[in-house]
């Protein structure tokens, strides 16, 4: 399916969230997920549905004053 | 001097020193930068995670282990809309619900929007975070932000990065002179002078990131920093003399040996 994820188009093998954050491998990692501008808990991404291009962000912390 | 500790939000800091985490010439160097500084507040930006690098680059991992608060920025915002989107991203990370509210109208200055800061303010701390606003010196905006509910406000006192040092010390002054809320100097800062200066001004606190991590030792710049917010916290608790335009002798007059 294809999705939009951090801005660039992806097709990948994905039915929820957390596929997506395993896909990428990022699972056990500090990610925090946005999906089509909603914020998803840890708890959500298993049942979370991922639909045709939709705009999912994952992001984390970085260095910054 | 009895415990000369403070508050933001209900939590007791017992360090002035809020650090910086970006630019440091390596992850060795900071933890030991960080560790000289004392500091228990440590900030950060949120970005994209990069998906062509399967390295594990976030900051995290760096400082894990250590009890620090964490105080995340909303840098890269340039709307209220946008920092609010970003704080909520920082929250739901579990990590804090602390937030430096940082919204840049000009990418020259890096100055904040005054009037995008205060709304993201009100916004925030309706949604229960404890807000933190990073904001120009100006003594109105600073009540302004009091007043929305802001935990702690944080003028800055010179573009960030630039080094300048406080380019208003008496605005400084004025907006800690006016505060029922902690007063944080956030950018702009050099060297540990710009720090003795500001806490003698009565600021409860500095925040600090390139002069530190760009310094050419940058875990004995930490150190120094520590050490003069010591020194003009301590300087500002004492009560300095007046200033005067003539000399007054350290000894008296009266009994010189040559009269």
């Amino acid at each position: 399916m294809e999705l939009i994820v951090n801005g660039q188009k992806q097709e990948l093998e994905a039915r929820t969230i957390e596929e997506v954050v395993i896909h990428f491998g990022l699972e056990g990692r500090p990610v925090v997920v946005e999906a089509d501008g909603t914020v998803l808990t840890k708890e959500q991404w298993a049942s979370a549905e991922v639909r045709p291009m939709m705009r999912i962000e994952l992001v984390h912390f970085v260095g910054g004053g | 001097m009895k415990k000369d500790t403070w508050q933001i939000g209900g939590h007791e800091l017992h360090s002035r020193f809020f650090i910086g985490t970006g630019l440091f010439p390596n992850p060795y160097v900071q933890k030991e930068a960080i560790r000289a500084s004392g500091a228990e507040v440590l900030t950060f930006a949120i970005r994209r995670v990069n998906l062509a690098s399967t390295e594990d680059d976030s900051i995290l991992q760096h400082v894990e282990g250590e009890a620090f608060r964490y105080l995340p920025n909303t840098s890269g915002a340039s709307t209220a809309d946008e920092a609010v989107r970003i704080a909520r991203l920082a929250r739901a990370s579990g990590l804090s619900d602390w937030i430096k509210v940082e919204i840049s109208a000009n990418e020259r200055t890096l100055l904040p929007d005054p009037l995008e800061t205060l709304k993201a303010t009100e916004i925030l701390v309706k949604e229960g975070f404890t807000v933190l606003p990073y904001t120009s010196d100006d003594p109105v905006l600073c009540k302004r932000l009091e007043e929305a509910g802001a935990a702690a406000v944080m003028p800055g006192a010179a573009p960030i990065g630039t080094g300048l040092g406080i380019l208003n010390p008496y605005h400084i002054g004025l907006i800690v002179e006016e505060a029922k809320v902690p007063i944080i100097v956030d950018a702009g800062l050099g060297s540990a002078s710009d720090v003795v200066q500001a806490m003698e001004l009565g600021v409860a606190g500095v925040l600090m990131n390139t002069p530190v991590a760009k310094a050419k030792d940058p875990v004995g710049m930490a150190r120094a920093m520590k050490l003069a917010i010591e020194a003009g916290r301590l300087s500002y608790l004492s009560g300095r003399i007046a200033k005067k335009r003539y000399a007054s002798a350290s000894s008296g007059h009266e009994q010189f040996l040559l009269k």
